[in-house]
Order: C-alpha cells, then sequence, then structure tokens
C-alpha cells in the first residue's frame, strides 16, 4: 500500500465510485506514481477474476441507470406460478380448492347409480361370506411354503447332518442364527436336523420319523420383520404341507400324512408357550 | 414500470451475487444446493417486498438485495445454531483448488457478502452499506480487509502450485 494514496480512495476509484472530479485528481495522481498504478492494477486485476470466477459479465456491460419500478405484485405472481409449477418430492398432490358442483339435476324415483353400486357389493360380501374362501387375514409367504416343500422333498429322506440326542445341544451346534429348540411333537421322533436352502436365508429342517418310519420334516427359518400368521395348509409334491409364522421364524411342516403335520403344527404353531420361547431365543 | 429485459437483468445479477454468496463450503458444497437455497431465498424476497410507487430503478434494486442478504443472513444465522458449536470447519487450505471462487467462500461472512456486492453486483460503496445497513466506513474496512485476504489467499495458492512437482505423476513404464 502506498504512503501517498487514501486507501479508502484507491478502492473507491477501483470500485468505480468516485465523482467525475475525484476521478481526473486520482488519475493525474496515478500517472506520476508508478507504485500506485501496480496497486491500483493488483486491485483491478482481483476484481476481474472475482468476475470471472463467478461469471459476471464485464463491468459496463449492464446498464442498471434507468430510472424505473417494479412492480411487487407482478413479482409475486411470478413467484407463486414458480412454487405452483415446481416439481413436489414424492409425488404429492397440491391442495386445490374443489370445483364448483354443478346443480344436481331432479332425478328419478328409486335407487340410483351409487345405491345400487353399493347393493351389489353387499351382496358380494356376503355371497363369499357364505361360500367360505380363505381368510382375508396375514397369510405366510407363498416362498416359504415353496422352500419348505422343496427341502422336504430333497432333502428329507438323506442322513442327517446333526443327531439330535438332546434338542439343546442341536439348537447350540446349528449356531445362534438358527439357535432354536426342536418342537417336540408327540407321536413324532426327532432324529436330527439338518441345513437346508430357504426363501431368503438358510434354514434348519429338522427330521422326524413317525412310527411306521417315514420322515416328517419342519423348516425353520429366521425371517427379518415378518409378521405372525396362522397356519395355511396344502399339498405339494405328494406331501401334504402346512406353514405358519411367529416370533420371527417361518415354519414349514411337510409329511406324507396330515396327522403328522396337525402334530407339529400343535407342537410349533399353535403352541404360545413355544413361540414365545423362540422369540426370547431370537433377541 | 420496467422493462421485462431489465428485470430479467437484475434478475440474473441477483441470482450471480446469491449463488456466489451462499456457497460457503460449510452449509451449502455445490451449485445444486445452492440453486436451491438461492430459489427459496427469491421466493421469500419476492413476497416480501413492497412496491414504493416513484422509486428509481436503482434504488429499487438496492432494496432487492438487501431483503436477499438479510434473508440470507437469518438463514445463515439459524444453520450456526444448529450446528450447536460442535462442528469443526476443514480450513480453506486443506481444501483443493486456489481460485478466487475458493478464496471467496473462504471469507467470513460479513467481508464476502460486502466484496461481492461491489465487485461482482456491481454497487457502489454507499449502495452498498446501504444495502447492508452499515455506515459506510465500516464497509470500506471490510472490503479492505476482504481484498487483503483474498490476495493473501491467491498467493499463497499460487505457491502451492508453483511448488508441485509437474512431471512427478508421470512415469515411462517400459
Amino acid at each position: 500500500m502506498t504512503g501517498r494514496a487514501n486507501p479508502a480512495e484507491m478502492l473507491a476509484y477501483v470500485d468505480d465510485c468516485l465523482d467525475p472530479q475525484a476521478r481526473s485528481a486520482f488519475e493525474a495522481r496515478l500517472k506520476a506514481d508508478p507504485e500506485l498504478r501496480r496497486e491500483v492494477a493488483r486491485w483491478e486485476s482481483q476484481n476481474r477474476a472475482i468476475r470471472a470466477a463467478f461469471g459476471a459479465p464485464p463491468r459496463g456491460a449492464l446498464d442498471l441507470g434507468g430510472a424505473s419500478n417494479e412492480n411487487a405484485v407482478r413479482r409475486a405472481g411470478e413467484a407463486a406460478k414458480s412454487v405452483d409449477g415446481a416439481a413436489r418430492p414424492f409425488g404429492q398432490a397440491r391442495k386445490r380448492r374443489a370445483a364448483a358442483r354443478p346443480i344436481a339435476k331432479p332425478r328419478p324415483s328409486g335407487p340410483g347409480p351409487t345405491a345400487r353400486r353399493l347393493v351389489r357389493v353387499v351382496t358380494l360380501a356376503a355371497a363369499i361370506a357364505w361360500v367360505g374362501l380363505p381368510s382375508l387375514g396375514p397369510r405366510p409367504p407363498a416362498a416359504l411354503i415353496a422352500a419348505g416343500a422343496s427341502a422336504a422333498r430333497a432333502l428329507g429322506d438323506l442322513p442327517v447332518e446333526f443327531v439330535a440326542g438332546d434338542p439343546a445341544a442341536l439348537a447350540q451346534r446349528l449356531g445362534a442364527r438358527l439357535a432354536l429348540s426342536p418342537p417336540l411333537a408327540p407321536g413324532l421322533q426327532l432324529i436330527g436336523a439338518r441345513l437346508a436352502p430357504g426363501s431368503q436365508a438358510t434354514a434348519t429342517l429338522y427330521l422326524y420319523e413317525n412310527s411306521r418310519g417315514e420322515r416328517v420334516t419342519l423348516m425353520v427359518e429366521p425371517l427379518d420383520e415378518i409378521g405372525a400368521a396362522p397356519a395355511r395348509r396344502g399339498e405339494a409334491d405328494g406331501l401334504s404341507v402346512a406353514a405358519w409364522t411367529g416370533a420371527g421364524y417361518g415354519f414349514v411342516a411337510a409329511a406324507h400324512d396330515d396327522k403328522d403335520v396337525e402334530s407339529l403344527i400343535a407342537a410349533a404353531g399353535a403352541d404360545d408357550d413355544f413361540l414365545a420361547d423362540a422369540g426370547a431365543q431370537r433377541r | 414500470m420496467s422493462s421485462v429485459r431489465e428485470w430479467s437483468d437484475d434478475a440474473g445479477a441477483l441470482r450471480r451475487f446469491g449463488l456466489a454468496l451462499v456457497r460457503d463450503d460449510r452449509f451449502v458444497f455445490d451449485d445444486v444446493a445452492a440453486g436451491a437455497l438461492i430459489d427459496k431465498l427469491f421466493r421469500q424476497a419476492s413476497l416480501t417486498l413492497v412496491d414504493c410507487p416513484g422509486e428509481d430503478r436503482r434504488a429499487a434494486r438496492v432494496r432487492a438485495f438487501a431483503q436477499f442478504v438479510r434473508l440470507y443472513r437469518r438463514h445463515a444465522r439459524r444453520l450456526a445454531v444448529d450446528e450447536d458449536g460442535g462442528w469443526v470447519e476443514t480450513p480453506p487450505s486443506c481444501r483443493g483448488g486456489g481460485s478466487a471462487a475458493v478464496g471467496v467462500r473462504s471469507l467470513p461472512l460479513e467481508l464476502r457478502e460486502a466484496l461481492l456486492l461491489v465487485v461482482l453486483a456491481g454497487f457502489t460503496h454507499r449502495e452498498a452499506a446501504a444495502a447492508l445497513d452499515l455506515p459506510l466506513a465500516v464497509v470500506v474496512d471490510r472490503l479492505s480487509r476482504a481484498r487483503t485476504r483474498l490476495a493473501a489467499h491467491m498467493a499463497a495458492a499460487r505457491e502451492t502450485v508453483a511448488a508441485w512437482p509437474q512431471s512427478a505423476h508421470l512415469r515411462i513404464v517400459k
């Protein structure tokens, strides 16, 4: 900074804020002082760099001196239009005033189209209730049923991987994720377990034998965020299959005999204590 | 009444000024975020500005910029309060780039707004003082400090670039 120039005056010159008289006086001084010229050139160069960095046009290209007055109402209208036309997140609908309803014409006597539609819906609901369709409540996932039936068909007759002398020890060997004490069903003898591919993750396939020496399987798959659903019965590949969910697990029982499946449902699906224990182990 | 062309010039200048002002590498890191914030502040400014009959265009422009600056100051203050002092800013010297834009972003808000009003928006010192609601001497002092800091930043950046081994990253691999 030079000692002869007032910094405020120099900045005012660089920023084009001096009146013509002061400007010409400063320029006269500028001609005589090379150091002052360097200083001014430095600040002017900085100004150019800032304008270039932010994409501003060179000074003087924008004429802003004319007398005028913006219309605030017009600006507010433009802003309101831009707000109205802007995209809304998550496809939210904009609140609009409902259009005025036309004056209703007098209708002929008798039920209108809405009433007729309502009668049809009520009739259909009554018919459904009468015929007795399957429950419309929560149901176990179809993928779980398919996985359980496939595992029973493909792995049910193979030798067991884990021999079950002690069910608690078996659960311990299967690891923390699959650590579920196998249900003990009346009339069925637990002989061991295998690991099996579930619908989403690795599952445990508990293998039982009934009194006739037939294999009965129960697939238990840990499922995240699954709600409780009652048992759903069906048939797949000649096996009687039942599936249900609860306590964060999916269960699929498969056997040749319906009674064996019912026995497993009674031991695991309908037994609240068993499901409570399973939920506690899962946590 | 101003023509559409004149208004679009003013709006463009205000937008350019806003983009430069709100990108601070602290809360706003890119042009997309800056654009969104500016749109919001524009809407607020447009809806809160009152029309003054007989006001010349230059005064109206100063008033519009002043309103924008006020709204942005309020926004920045709220952000600073939300941060609750637990946030540690990365020093500008640790960030990449040595351009004037980076230097301007590294300036404190009070210096940045004064510098950008004068250099980028083309305000005189008196108009900047009116827009910032400050005495003229304070604005001139802030301008001087902003320029000195920016010059030091740019000089340091030039030295860093000059000291960088230009051929170190290129190697012939046979």
